[in-house]
């Protein structure tokens, strides 16, 4: 009895933490590079919203799962021209990306199904969800190699830290900058994907609830390193697991109080982070 | 300085109507039918003017609060929260009746201020003390106050034979006085003004307001010119939060005479775009929320009568935000370059 709802809280545990990771990967990649992505959230929201219209239109939810990633990456390069090309506040710009997707999904939700707050069913992956749970982890130790064992790597890094640098020696920093906002911007996309044709069949309004802000908070708590980030996401996907065995063992824990627990855990461990830790140099500084 | 004013509202007009035009075309609706409509809706009649002043009054308290905190360099995105704290402390005090209707009203905004300042306070501690981002903690406390809220209103503060998960409803003598009679239009609109006023003062003003500029502006000469980082830090966010926190709290006293945690449609997020469009000075910020409570109000007219979704207003209100994140970098860039 133990056994298996321990076996069951560490698999629930690794397929809440998915979407987070892979939001938490693309805040990485992103901050690397010099931009913070505070839109997260938004591409999130757009990937999963897209993933859904695709694959009901063409019945193929892999379609689908496509159209979340490019979706996600469009709005990431939106947030990423306008960071590098328009020198905007990243931070602000970031919010209006969440607003625009958001806005957009609703607005979408109304005109292609006639109803708000959720869409009908679609195809979903079904049991092929679980290659997505362990994909993010194969990714998180790619992501680890490539970051800091390449000489691409080295370039995204050293254009978070110096871009001008990067200028001296004949690179672009603003190209890099741009393309790594827009991996960002699919990485979230795939996460959100993952949210609703992954772990559900359908879209609803607000089905992120923050995972993208989360994942900002276990970029921090990761130490802006891809298997740090993706181990904080982990965590943070532990307390949102822990909901699910809680409920209807303990009656008097509320359950509204439990879904407040990864938010609770990601405040206090940003509390504990920083101060020790440090962002990259020239993160959220337009170049 | 004049121009600078201007480029933001008219920016904001030009993606309005390119935009809402896309999105009406996209809902198979001609943007004259709906422009008509959102106009319409939005200052067709009595009640149609004052129900925008109403959204106009819950935009501009957030967006005040927003104002100060970014003009001090300090990312407060967690006005959605705060007003949620605020109208819940201002309701949970309300619910009694322990003293005349003025001290009773004047008492009730004190406990909406105070629970959204706390709020902020939270955030502000965590910059001041340990340098946490307030980025991201104002975000995770949004999330934290919903949950918050909601436990409160489905166990503890829930009204007895409720309904739904929503409080007792407030003593009458707790509920704002009415402006226009039949109308949810109260007294909180010329406090917000007023408000206004007083933050427009203490910014350019006010020790304070120079040491919080100061801050925004060049946070290294202001620590070296001796200016209290920790405590300015934590207490803008706290007066932030406290802006926030009256908002919900008129929201509570004048609107639902009640509170439930669907009170807000994201007033705490569009009072960004808000601020920026008024240029993060207070009075300025006024107009601007009169025109997005022009939006907000209108809207709803615009998918009752036209059929567009109203979330065509989020996606307005996102790029407008998106938009004039460029513009304070740029004209900091350029004031420098001239000085």
């Amino acid at each position: 009895m133990t056994a298996t709802v321990v076996a069951a809280l560490l698999w629930l545990t690794f397929v809440k933490a998915t979407p987070i990771v892979y939001a938490a990967l693309g805040g990485v990649v992103s901050e690397r590079s010099g931009v913070v992505n505070v839109g997260l959230e938004g591409m999130m929201t757009i990937g999963a919203f897209s993933a859904v219209a695709v694959s009901r239109a063409t019945g193929d939810p892999w379609i689908g799962l496509v159209a979340g990633v490019v979706a996600g990456a469009l709005a990431g390069a939106v947030l990423g021209w306008a960071a590098t090309r328009w020198k905007v506040d990243q931070i602000v710009a970031g919010m209006g990306i969440n607003l625009v997707c958001a806005g957009a999904a609703a607005y979408g939700l109304v005109l292609l199904y006639g109803q708000p707050g959720a869409s009908p069913q679609v195809p979903s992956l079904g049991e092929a969800y679980r290659v997505l749970v362990w994909f993010a982890l194969v990714l998180a130790i790619a992501f680890q190699w490539w970051l800091h064992r390449t000489v691409a790597g080295l370039r995204v890094r050293a254009c978070g830290e110096n871009p001008h640098a990067v200028a001296a020696a004949g690179f672009d920093p603003l190209g890099v900058r741009l393309q790594m906002v827009t991996w960002s911007g699919a990485l979230a996309g795939l996460g959100g994907a993952f949210l609703s044709i992954g772990e559900v069949n359908l879209f609803s309004d607000g089905m992120t609830a923050g995972r993208g802000f989360i994942a900002l908070a276990a970029v921090i708590f990761g130490r802006w390193t891809p298997l740090g980030a993706a181990a904080a996401a982990v965590a943070f996907g532990f307390f949102e697991a822990l909901q699910f065995v809680v409920q209807g063992r303990v009656p008097w824990l509320s359950a509204n109080l439990v879904q407040a627990a990864p938010y609770v855990a990601a405040l206090i461990a940003l509390a504990g982070a920083t101060g020790r830790v440090r962002p990259p140099a020239a993160d959220g500084v337009p170049y | 300085m004049r121009l600078r004013v201007l480029t933001g509202p008219l920016g904001a007009v030009a993606i309005v109507v390119v935009l809402g035009s896309a999105t009406m075309l996209a809902a198979g609706v001609s943007p004259i039918v709906g422009f008509a409509a959102l106009v319409g809706g939005a200052l067709g009649g009595r009640q149609q003017i004052a129900e925008t002043l109403v959204q106009t009054t819950a935009l501009l308290f957030p967006a005040l609060g927003i104002c100060l905190a970014f003009r001090g360099g300090l990312f407060n995105i967690g006005a959605e929260g705060q007003l949620l704290a605020g109208g819940l402390c201002a309701a949970a005090a309300g619910i009694h009746a322990f003293a005349p209707a003025p001290l009773e009203i004047a008492a009730v905004l004190c406990a909406g201020a105070l629970g959204g300042a706390a709020w902020g306070a939270i955030a502000g501690m965590m910059k001041a003390r340990l340098q946490a981002s307030e980025i991201i903690s104002t975000l995770m406390l949004n999330f934290v106050a919903l949950f918050a809220a909601q436990y409160l209103v489905n166990g503890p503060l829930r009204a007895p034979h409720a309904a739904g998960p929503e409080t007792a409803a407030l003593a009458p003598q707790a509920v704002l006085p009415v402006l226009i009679p039949q109308t949810r239009l109260t007294i909180a609109l010329p406090l917000a003004v007023l408000l206004a006023i007083v933050l427009q003062f203490v910014l350019s003003r006010t020790t304070y307001g120079f040491a919080l500029r100061a801050l925004g502006d060049a946070p290294e000469a202001a620590r070296r010119n001796g200016i209290a980082v920790a405590r300015t830090t934590w207490t803008a966010l706290a007066l932030s939060g406290a802006c926030a926190g009256l908002g919900g709290a008129a929201i509570v006293m004048g609107e639902l005479h009640r509170f439930n945690t669907q009170l807000s449609p994201g007033y705490g997020f569009i009072a960004i775009a808000v601020a920026l469009v008024g240029d993060l000075q207070p009075l300025w910020v006024c107009l601007s929320a009169l025109a997005f409570g022009m939006l907000q109000s209108g809207g709803l007219a615009m998918q009752a009568i036209a059929q567009v979704p109203k979330d065509a207003i989020g996606v307005i209100e996102g790029v407008i935000v998106l938009v004039l994140a460029a513009r304070r970098y740029i004209v900091t860039k350029k004031e420098i370059a001239a000085a």
